[in-house]
């Protein structure tokens, strides 16, 4: 504890320069933990998004992921409801939505364009999908209307001159490879927020779709956990459960959130390499000026019987003060910018190829923080150690004759 | 005065020093034995060795040639970390400039060589307390060196060098920067405290008053013992 005194005492002695490698370091703190709580927000949000899409855990026939397929659900999994009820039933599954992926031609009578379409089950589906799915008019469609209803994207709405009640033809092929058709009633007009997707969109009532392909099968079935972090356990329970089938993750199917994590890894790890370095010149350079002033000091310590590696120490107790303190400080920043932007509502522009933007939010890590801290106090430590070595170990004399 | 058992002895030390291209011998085969609770003075003009041998007397150079013994202790061949640990246990430093630690307090600069040697902080509280009330500062612990004027610091020195008891003390001119009243009760209260904790002294210095306290006197000319 008196060293640590000491070591503060230290540090108080040229107070001008101590602060200003204090601040410096609680910059570069603050600025690795708004950018790393900035990563980590994207990526509970993208991991949300994917989730929230795909399902946690997606179950399909052996060969369904393959895409490879001659008609339309040849690889489809036939009785899904028992085994919808079977996964339904695992530890913390939250849902089993059954999906069937179709496309063809949507059509208003006077002009058609191509869809990519998906049977839902509406009451499951639509709740799942939470504020992935944005509802720009209208509503889910109803599973018992006598006409089968339809949400589609705003800009395929766009491209039919549909609104809500518009009436439209969906053509498709059969599981037998013949064309069918069905005549669909608009309930909602939707966005998932990317254009190229919102251009094709068509969510139908899986009844009508399996109707409209004459199939009493589904393509996938997607399970819905209740907490993310359980994603693997209950994966491998359904892997263990059904070997014949393909599973897969979200986190297998999400190529966007794994590129831009990769791609926000590498941005923000050269951001923090590059505090790293800041930090540690920001402390050599006070602590450098230090031992230099203190030369003689340290004679005098060596003369009356401190060992160099005690030397070094104080001077690694001085550098881990003024870290700690510079990291207690950046944690302080970072810790408000959080809270700020909680309640400033700024938003994002939309990424490249989406239509929404997003809150600028930073996520608040208590272990990011702690391991910037002892990361920061660790470099702080290491600084001090290299300016105070050599002077440590200069010969006696030579550090009391020092002017 | 009857000489005790020998602190010090050091036989035929050399030192030699580059200046450019030119080598300075500074000594030239000094011996010497300090004896238990002696106060020898050295003396000389500048640039005659004084200095040079004080540091080979406290351990913090080595001779190019010659022996040396602390308390029985061969000291060549010793490392760095044993030579610090014979200097943290048995020689105490008093400078010419002081040197007190500005950002410790006169208790805390006290205190520094017996926090080195593990002393217990009870033990340490009572020993410096007992230490500043011998040096007549007891009053000014937790003043900063800053605060006080010269002859108090070199008291605080005093204190700093005394309070493990060493076998040896090292003095390099403990009275050139002080008035002469102030010099003469550093001169008293070193002799006193050196002698009541049966301490040998080696102390370079110019002041009359200070080598007439001493036991002995040594006359270093051209880096040899007259």
């Amino acid at each position: 504890m008196k060293w640590l005194i000491f070591a503060w005492k230290n540090v108080m002695r040229n107070r001008r320069r101590s602060l200003t490698a204090m601040l410096i370091t609680a910059l570069g703190t603050a600025a690795v933990l708004g950018s790393g709580g900035f990563a980590l927000f994207t990526y509970q949000s993208l991991e949300e998004m994917t989730a929230r899409d795909t399902g946690h855990v997606v179950v399909a026939h052996a060969r369904g992921f393959d895409g490879d397929e001659d008609v339309p659900l040849q690889h489809g999994l036939a009785d899904s409801t028992a085994l919808a009820a079977k996964f339904a039933a695992l530890p913390g599954v939250r849902a089993v939505a059954p999906r069937m992926q179709f496309s063809g031609l949507i059509s208003n009578g006077d002009k058609s364009a191509v869809f990519v379409g998906n049977g839902v089950v509406p009451d499951i589906d639509f709740r799942l999908r939470g504020p992935q799915m944005n509802f720009i008019a209208g509503q889910a469609p109803a599973g018992n209307a006598p006409q089968p209803e339809v949400v589609i994207g705003n800009e395929l709405a766009h491209l039919m001159k549909a609104r809500v009640g518009s009436s439209l033809t969906l053509l498709s092929t059969t599981t037998e490879g013949n064309l069918n058709a069905v005549d669909v009633l608009v309930s909602g007009i939707a966005s998932v927020g990317v254009p190229e997707i919102d251009k094709r969109l068509v969510l139908a009532d899986l009844v009508s779709v399996q109707k409209l392909l004459l199939s009493d099968k589904v393509g996938t079935l997607s399970i819905y956990l209740k907490a993310t972090a359980d994603t693997e356990l209950v994966a491998a329970r359904v892997r263990e459960m059904q070997s014949g089938l393909a599973v897969k993750t979200w986190r297998d199917l999400a190529v966007f959130y794994q590129a831009v994590r990769e791609l926000y890894n590498r941005i923000f790890g050269i951001l923090g390499a590059i505090m790293i370095v800041i930090v540690l010149f920001a402390m050599s350079n006070t602590l450098g000026m230090a031992v230099v002033e203190r030369t003689r000091e340290i004679g005098t310590l060596r003369a009356i019987g401190t060992l160099p590696a005690e030397i070094v120490r104080n001077f690694v107790l001085e550098g881990m003060v003024i870290g700690g303190a510079g990291a207690l400080l950046g944690m302080v920043l970072a810790g408000t910018a959080t809270v700020f932007l909680l309640f400033a509502g700024i938003e994002m522009p939309p990424p490249p190829g989406r239509s929404a933007g997003y809150p600028l939010l930073l996520s608040f890590s208590p272990p990011l923080y702690g391991a910037v801290a002892v990361v920061v106090i660790v470099l702080a430590a290491c600084a001090a150690w290299l300016v105070s070595a050599r002077a440590a170990r200069k010969p006696v004399t030579e550090a009391l004759a020092h002017v | 005065m009857n000489p005790g058992p020998r602190t010090l002895r050091l036989d035929g030390l050399r030192k030699s020093y580059r200046v450019g291209e030119a080598s300075v011998e500074a000594l030239k085969g000094v011996s010497l034995d300090v004896c238990r609770g002696e106060m020898v003075a050295l003396t000389g003009p500048s640039g005659s060795g004084k200095s040079t041998l004080l540091n080979l007397c406290g351990l913090i150079d080595a001779p190019d040639a010659g022996n040396r013994e602390l308390c029985g202790t061969a000291i060549n061949g010793l490392d760095e970390t044993r030579l610090t640990g014979l200097r943290r246990e048995k020689v105490g430093f008093i400078f010419q400039g002081f040197n007190l630690v500005p950002v410790m307090t006169v208790f805390d600069n006290v205190e520094y060589p017996l926090m080195l040697l593990g002393v217990p902080p009870a033990q340490r509280r009572e020993q410096v307390a007992t230490a500043l009330q011998r040096v007549g500062l007891e009053a000014l612990a937790r003043r900063l060196p800053d605060a006080l004027s010269g002859g108090q610091r070199q008291r605080v020195a005093i204190a700093r060098a005394l309070i493990k008891s060493p076998a040896l003390v090292i003095a390099d001119e403990p009275t050139a920067n002080l008035d002469s009243t102030t010099a003469r009760q550093i001169v008293d209260l070193l002799h006193e405290l050196a002698h009541e904790r049966n301490a040998s002294v080696v102390v370079a210095t110019h002041d009359e008053r200070m080598s007439s306290h001493c036991d002995r006197v040594l006359h270093l000319i051209d880096g040899e013992l007259q």
